[in-house]
C-alpha cells in the first residue's frame, strides 16, 4: 500500500511537473474602455491588469500554467462590451474572464458571462443592483455607492452635529449614493433637513445653495461626479454658505480638484476606494512597482483592477481548477486583506468587507481622516466660515 | 424635504438672476446682431464663447495676466476669427434659406469644439482669481459675478452706442432694416457683414472671458450658451437689440426663481415652456421682431 502511495505521488509530481512548460497558457479575456468617455479610468484599470499578469508570471503562473490576457476596447459602450465578451468566450475560447470598466458596462456584460457560466470578478462596478439580481458568477470588489459618505456621517454624528442637507446629480450612481447617505444619516440620528437633485451638466447652483443656506444644515453631502463638485465648492464660497462639514462622493479624491480650486478646496471632504498611503499589506509595494512600470501614480482604478485580478487568481488556486462552479465556491468562501483592503462577499457575490475611506483636503494635501484604523490624520473640524479660512 | 422660502432668499436669487442675466444679454446680443443683419442663425456662437474663455485662461496661466485685462485680447482674437469665417464660409449662406446657415454653422461649431478638445484636451481648467463674496445687507454678492455684470453692462452699452451713434453702427442697423435700400444708399453690405460677424464673435468672447473667472471651463461648455442665447433673442424678439437685453435679464430671473420655488431640474423646463408660450402668444417676441 505504501509503495503504491509513493507511486501515485510520483506520478502526480511528474504529471504536474512536465506539462507546466508544455501546456497552453491560461487565457483571460476582458473588454476595457480604452477610448471614449471612460478612457481615463479604463486605462488605469488596464494597467492594473497588466501588472497583475506580470506579477502572476513572476510567481510561476497559475495551476502551473502561464497566464496571459486578451483585451479588447469596448469604447465605453455597454453594447460593444456585450459583443466583445460573446466573442471572447465563443470565438477566442478564453479560459476565464475579468470585468470591464464601469457599472454600466459591467451590468450589460454580466448577462453574457452568466449565460456561459463564467466567473466574472468585476473590479470596477460599484452599483449594488448588478449583484442583487440573482446572478451566480459575478463578484464585486468595490464598496457600494450607498456607503461612499459613511465616514462623513459617522464623524458628524460623533461630533454632535444634528442636521444634514443632501444634493445629487440625477443619474444612476449619485442617486444610489444619496439614498444610502440619507439612510445612514437617519440611522446615526441626523435629521435630513433638505434634499434635492439637479440635472447632469448643471453649472449654476445659486438657488439650491440659497435653500441650503436657509436650511442651516450642519452638514452638506453632495453625490457628485467631478465638474459639479468643483462648481458647488466655488459657489458655496460665492454665496457664503458655511456648513460645519461639506463632502462630495466623486471628485474630491482627484488631485486636479485642488489644482482647480486652490485654497477653496481646503477643508472639503472627499471619499475614495483606495489611497497609496493606506496601511494595507502590500499597498506601498504596489504603489512603487506601478510607478516604476508605468511612470505615473496609480489611481484607485488601477489598484482595484490589480486586486480584482489577484483575487480571481487566488480563487483559482484555492479551487485547484478553472471550473467555474468550484472557483465560485472558493471566491464565496474567501476572506482576505489585500493591498486594496478587505475582501469578503455575501452569497450573491456582493462586497461586504471593503471599506471606503474619507479624505479631507488640508493645506493642499489629501489626508485620510476616516476610519480611525486607516487614518493618517485628524479631521480639521469644524470647517471655519469662508471669511476665516 | 424642503425649506420655507423667505423674502431674503428671494432677494438673493433675484440678485443672482440679474447678475447672470446681464451676461446672457451681452452674449445673446451677438447672436441677435448676426440674425438681424444677415438672417443667419449662428450655432457656433457658444463655441466662440468657449474660445474666448480659453484665450483668457491660457493668457492668465502662461503669462500670469490679470484675467480681466485679457478681455481686449480675447475680443480682438475672436473678432478676427469671426471676420475670417464670414469671409471664407458664412458669406455663402447669407442669401440661402435659413436651413443652410444652420447646417453650415453647426458644422463650424462641431469643428471648433473638436479642435479645442485636440488642442486643450477635455480637462477642466479654471482661473482662481477672485473668489468669494461681498456682504450686501443680508445678501452675498459674488465678486466674480458682480464684476462680470459690470463689465457686461459696459460692453453692451458700448455696443449700443456704437450701433446708435457711429456711422458704421448706423450702417449696420440700416442693413439690418433693409439691405437693398442700404445697398442703394451706398453702404458696402459685404463689409458690413464682415464687421457684424466679427463684432458678434467678440461679444461672445467677452462672455467667455468673464465666465472663465466664474466657472471651470472645458471645450463643450459653449453649446448650452448657443441655446440660451437663442432662447433670449426669441424671448426679446429676434433681431431686436434692446429685446435681447430684456430677454437676457428675464431668462436669468426665470431660471433662478424657478429653481428656488421648484427645483433645479424643473428650472430648465420652465425656461423652455416660457419660450413655447412666447412663440404661441407673441411670436415676434416681447418687444417685437426686428425693427430698431
Amino acid at each position: 500500500m505504501k509503495a503504491l502511495g509513493a507511486l501515485v505521488a510520483a506520478v502526480a509530481v511528474l504529471g504536474g511537473g512536465i506539462p507546466a512548460g508544455a501546456q497552453a497558457p491560461i487565457r483571460i479575456g476582458a473588454s476595457l474602455s480604452l477610448t471614449g468617455t471612460y478612457a481615463q479610468p479604463g486605462r488605469y484599470q488596464h494597467e492594473g491588469y497588466k501588472l497583475c499578469m506580470k506579477d502572476l508570471g513572476a510567481k510561476g503562473g497559475l495551476l502551473g500554467r502561464k497566464v496571459e490576457m486578451v483585451v479588447y476596447d469596448d469604447q465605453s459602450q455597454p453594447a460593444t462590451g456585450v459583443r466583445l465578451y460573446e466573442k471572447l468566450i465563443t470565438e477566442d475560447k478564453v479560459d476565464a474572464v475579468m470585468g470591464p470598466y464601469s457599472s454600466a458596462v459591467s451590468e450589460a456584460v454580466a448577462n453574457v458571462t452568466e449565460k456561459y457560466k463564467k466567473v466574472m470578478v468585476a473590479p470596477l462596478a460599484a452599483t449594488t443592483e448588478i449583484f442583487k439580481k440573482g446572478r451566480k458568477y459575478a463578484f464585486m470588489i468595490l464598496s457600494p455607492a450607498e456607503i461612499y459618505l459613511e465616514g462623513m456621517v459617522d464623524i458628524a454624528a460623533k461630533r454632535g452635529l444634528k442636521t444634514i442637507a443632501v444634493v445629487n446629480e440625477d443619474t444612476l450612481f449619485p442617486k444610489a449614493s444619496t439614498a444610502g447617505t440619507v439612510e445612514l444619516a437617519k440611522k446615526a440620528g441626523l435629521q435630513v433637513v433638505f434634499q434635492e437633485a439637479y440635472p447632469k451638466g448643471n453649472q449654476d447652483f445659486s438657488a439650491i445653495l440659497t435653500k441650503i443656506k436657509a436650511s442651516n444644515a450642519d452638514v452638506l453631502a453632495a453625490a457628485t461626479y467631478f465638474d459639479d463638485a468643483v462648481a458647488i465648492a466655488r459657489q458655496m464660497k460665492e454665496l457664503n454658505v458655511n456648513p460645519k462639514m461639506f463632502g462630495v462622493t466623486v471628485g474630491g479624491d482627484i488631485p486636479k480638484f485642488h489644482e482647480l480650486l486652490k485654497q477653496t478646496a481646503d477643508y472639503i471632504y472627499g471619499s475614495t476606494q483606495w489611497e497609496g498611503v493606506l496601511p494595507y499589506p502590500g499597498a506601498m509595494e504596489f504603489y512603487e512597482a506601478y510607478k516604476k512600470e508605468f511612470s505615473q501614480e496609480p489611481s484607485y482604478h488601477s489598484a482595484a483592477g490589480y486586486a480584482g485580478c489577484m483575487l480571481y487568481a487566488e480563487g483559482v488556486k484555492k479551487a485547484g481548477t478553472l471550473d467555474a462552479d468550484r472557483v465560485r465556491e472558493a471566491l464565496l468562501g474567501m476572506k482576505l486583506r489585500t493591498m486594496f483592503g478587505d475582501y469578503q462577499v455575501d452569497k450573491d457575490g456582493f462586497q461586504v468587507a471593503h471599506k471606503m475611506v474619507l479624505l479631507q483636503w488640508q493645506d493642499g494635501k489629501r489626508v485620510v481622516v476616516w476610519p480611525d484604523d486607516l487614518a493618517n490624520g485628524k479631521p480639521r473640524f469644524p470647517t471655519p466660515p469662508w471669511n476665516q479660512r | 424635504m424642503n425649506v420655507a422660502i423667505t423674502p431674503e432668499m428671494v432677494g438673493q436669487v433675484v440678485i443672482s438672476g440679474i447678475l447672470s442675466g446681464a451676461l446672457y444679454a451681452m452674449v445673446a446680443l451677438g447672436l441677435a446682431l448676426i440674425f438681424g443683419v444677415m438672417r443667419v442663425i449662428n450655432i457656433a456662437h457658444g463655441p466662440f464663447l468657449m474660445l474666448g474663455a480659453y484665450t483668457t485662461v491660457i493668457l492668465h496661466q502662461s503669462l500670469g495676466l490679470n484675467p480681466y485685462l485679457t478681455l481686449p485680447a480675447s475680443m480682438l482674437l475672436l473678432f478676427a476669427l469671426g471676420v475670417f469665417l464670414q469671409r471664407t464660409l458664412v458669406f455663402r449662406v447669407v442669401d440661402a434659406p435659413e436651413l443652410s446657415s444652420l447646417l453650415l454653422t453647426f458644422g463650424v461649431s462641431i469643428a471648433l469644439v473638436n479642435l479645442a478638445q485636440l488642442g486643450f484636451t477635455s480637462d477642466l481648467r479654471s482661473v482662481e482669481y477672485i473668489t468669494g463674496s461681498w456682504p450686501l445687507g443680508p445678501f452675498a454678492l459674488s465678486k466674480s459675478r458682480a464684476i462680470a455684470f459690470g463689465v457686461a453692462a459696459i460692453v453692451s452699452g458700448g455696443a449700443f452706442l456704437f450701433l446708435g451713434r457711429t456711422r458704421l453702427g448706423k450702417a449696420i442697423r440700416a442693413t439690418s432694416q433693409n439691405r437693398d435700400v442700404a445697398l442703394v444708399c451706398g453702404i458696402n453690405v459685404p463689409r458690413i457683414h464682415l464687421v457684424t460677424f466679427g463684432l458678434a464673435a467678440a461679444l461672445a468672447a467677452a462672455g467667455g472671458t468673464l465666465l472663465s473667472v466664474i466657472v471651470a471651463i472645458q471645450p463643450e461648455m459653449g453649446q448650452i450658451w448657443t441655446f440660451k442665447s437663442f432662447l433670449v433673442i426669441v424671448l426679446g424678439g429676434a433681431g431686436n437689440y434692446p429685446g435681447a437685453l430684456l430677454g437676457g435679464v428675464l431668462l436669468g430671473l426665470v431660471e433662478q426663481l424657478a429653481s428656488l420655488f421648484l427645483t433645479a431640474q424643473l428650472s430648465e423646463a420652465v425656461a423652455y415652456v416660457l419660450l413655447v408660450l412666447v412663440l404661441l402668444v407673441r411670436p415676434t417676441g416681447l418687444l417685437g421682431g426686428r425693427q430698431t
